[in-house]
């Protein structure tokens, strides 16, 4: 008989190793890298709104920077008509806060709403697509195609948005009467940002967790066992809309402005990157791949804007072409491959196997 | 009465440009399940294929067509060769690498020409006026040049043996292969094909719309949702959708903002689908 292989595998390593470093990273630096580390936290959770998705159930969403954007302009419009009209408003000869914007004044109605508007267009999206009998790419093409509509709307709607330059000047977070310093910022980011991520965690973990893996391995069997994999696949996309419209609202006391850079494609695109080279599936991937990218993009593109993009791209490229699962998965794979070897002696192992990730790694406990 | 008349002939012009911008997306996922999304970066670059050729060569714009089409077709067989071959049978796989593709190519473009916009002169100057009605010329040549390639595609797929294998490949794939047609050549041609006609189309739209890296974005939504509507695979699918598409979108936009026109029916076509999934235009397979 074959022992049970061991399925502690090093992303839970790189987790708690990750939660440690930034915990203790404001201690080491100054409070511009600080700063720039809560943006870093931010885009951690707006990936994993994306790998509950895709990784997980296997809907690659190639507009998530909608969600991020609603949750973001939300938030940013609750605080701009706040007190009275703004600027780029009376510009256009609007002279009182229009009555869909009179709801936001309360702040908790605000956030709530921040959440929920995102929520509500994933469903509605998803209600269509879902229970539609369209396949495949479709997914992909209307929430591209609907991710770059709404950034050409919100750019059109000056009135409303401001327009290209989109709503700036946002006020920092308050709780009491001082608005909090960069560094309880920081550490307020980071809780919110441990909060998403246990419930990510014991989300995927669950058993709606196990049937949305299912959907991605095999939907017609799942159908077959009596569930409707419509209905998975529409409450995880409400759940990872809500999630990214959260790490947009979270944007806007860091950033103190939004545009519609933060909800069309170029965002969207971002994301990818970020679940493509640190390896979806697990959350683990998610969370280094968006650490590494963002903090790089930080670093170079303060002195070489233009070719960062072209790194970009090509390290998408040769992650795609070469490490498929990605950093994180391809890791998880050799350190679960080592293991396995060791207790079958001389048998190597490989893909022959079956592995589609490091997550099946520890899903396929015993050999 | 005259803004809707004189919008629902603009309307097929831009008819005509969006069915050349989407033809190549179709021909190209029809036969092998590629949602290429560099296709806006070809379009971009027989764009500015165009401006070399007319603007700085002062070369016809016949020529600077023809130019652009081979250029980018040569362009669209190497990455075929080189990177999609690699992916084939992985959607989300080839989705991202052209994704990536379609970044490095903006890129480049931005770095060797510069981010700022080219302008490609009108070869065709004239404009017609009846009633208060005014029709450029080129808006003629441009709906006379999407009929003659619809009908070249159609001729080629239906009367040439080239067009016999594609068909083939395309309903069974390893059944074409046991019967000897050569399915990585056919492949290879096709992709060629399809990038080939983007960069024509970006020829065309170059003399209406500025010149720039990311131009191509823009077409690309437009060309998608031509797909959505029209049908997956069907090349008359796309030419009654570009139609219906362009169409209802510029007669709206004579009433309202053109985006919000846009919005409107894209909303209109995900309820569609809804009810229509295999497009509006396409047969119920049995």
């Amino acid at each position: 008989m074959l022992k049970e292989v061991k399925t502690v595998g090093w992303d839970k390593t790189i987790d708690i190793l990750l939660l440690l470093f930034l915990v203790s990273f404001p201690l080491m630096t100054s409070l511009f890298r600080v700063e720039m580390m809560s943006k870093c936290i931010i885009y951690i959770v707006f990936a994993l709104s994306l790998d509950i998705l895709w990784g997980k159930a296997g809907l690659m969403n190639l507009g998530q920077a909608m969600f991020f954007g609603l949750g973001g302009y939300v938030l940013a419009l609750s605080y701009a008509t706040r007190d009275g009209v703004p600027a780029f408003m009376s510009g256009f000869g609007v002279t009182e806060v229009p009555w869909f914007m009179q709801i936001l004044h309360n702040t908790p109605v605000a956030v709530l709403l921040g959440m929920l508007i995102p929520g509500l267009v994933a469903g509605l999206l998803g209600y269509f697509i879902f229970t539609s009998k369209v396949k495949g790419v479709f997914f992909n093409i209307i929430t591209l195609s609907l991710a770059s509509l709404i950034e050409l709307f919100f750019t059109n709607q000056q009135k409303y948005t401001g327009g290209a330059n989109g709503i700036s000047g946002l006020p920092p977070l308050t709780i009491g009467e001082e608005p909090l310093s960069v560094l309880e910022h920081y550490y307020v980011m980071l809780a919110v940002g441990l909060l998403v991520y246990l419930f990510c965690r014991w989300l995927t973990n669950s058993r709606f967790g196990m049937i949305l893996r299912s959907v991605r391995e095999n939907e017609s069997r799942l159908q077959f066992l009596g569930f409707n994999p419509a209905a998975f696949k529409l409450s995880i996309f409400v759940i990872s809309g809500m999630i990214a419209g959260l790490a947009g609202m979270m944007y806007i006391p860091i950033g103190s402005f939004v545009s519609p850079t933060n909800i069309g494609v170029g965002f969207s695109t971002a994301v990818l990157v970020w679940l493509a080279v640190g390896g979806r599936g697990n959350l683990t991937g998610a969370m280094i791949g968006a650490f590494l990218v963002t903090w790089l993009e930080s670093l170079l593109s303060e002195h070489f804007e233009n070719v960062w993009l072209l790194i970009l791209g090509a390290a998408m490229l040769a992650v795609v072409m070469f490490f498929p699962k990605g950093l994180v998965g391809t890791l998880l794979d050799w350190q679960y491959c080592r293991r396995v070897d060791r207790q079958l002696g001389d048998v190597s192992c490989d893909d022959g196997l079956g592995l589609m990730d490091g997550e099946l790694a520890t899903a396929k406990g015993k050999v | 009465m005259e803004l809707l008349i004189s919008q629902s002939i603009n309307g097929l012009s831009v008819s005509a440009m969006l069915f050349i911008t989407a033809l190549g997306l179709v021909i190209i996922f029809g036969l092998m399940d590629v949602v290429n999304m560099a296709h806006g970066e070809f379009i971009m670059i027989g764009a500015y294929v165009t401006y070399f050729v007319t603007t700085v060569f002062h070369a016809p714009f016949v020529v600077s067509m023809l130019m652009a089409f081979l250029a980018t077709a040569l362009l669209g067989a190497l990455i075929e060769l080189t990177l999609i071959r690699r992916l084939y049978g992985k959607v989300a796989e080839t989705l991202l690498a052209t994704f990536a593709l379609s970044i490095i190519l903006q890129q480049l473009v931005r770095m060797a020409f510069g981010p700022e916009d080219k302008f490609v002169g009108m070869p065709l100057e004239g404009r017609f006026n009846v009633g208060g009605i005014v029709i450029p010329h080129y808006n003629l040549f441009l709906i006379f040049v999407a009929v003659a390639i619809l009908a070249v595609t159609l001729a080629l797929f239906y009367k040439t043996p080239y067009g016999m294998q594609l068909r083939a490949v395309t309903k069974n794939r390893s059944m074409a292969q046991c019967l000897g047609v050569n399915t990585a050549r056919i492949d290879t041609l096709t992709f060629a094909c399809g990038s080939g006609l983007a960069g024509l189309a970006g020829a065309l739209i170059a003399p209406v719309k500025s010149v720039m890296p990311s131009m191509g974005s823009y077409y690309i939504v437009d060309g998608f949702l031509t797909v959505v509507l029209g049908g997956f695979a069907s090349i008359a699918g796309t030419a009654a959708s570009s139609v219906v598409i362009s169409e209802s979108v510029t007669v709206m936009a004579g009433y309202m903002s053109e985006i919000t026109a846009k919005v409107l029916v894209f909303l209109v076509i995900i309820v569609l689908i809804r009810f229509k999934p295999e497009g509006l235009f396409t047969t119920e397979k049995r």
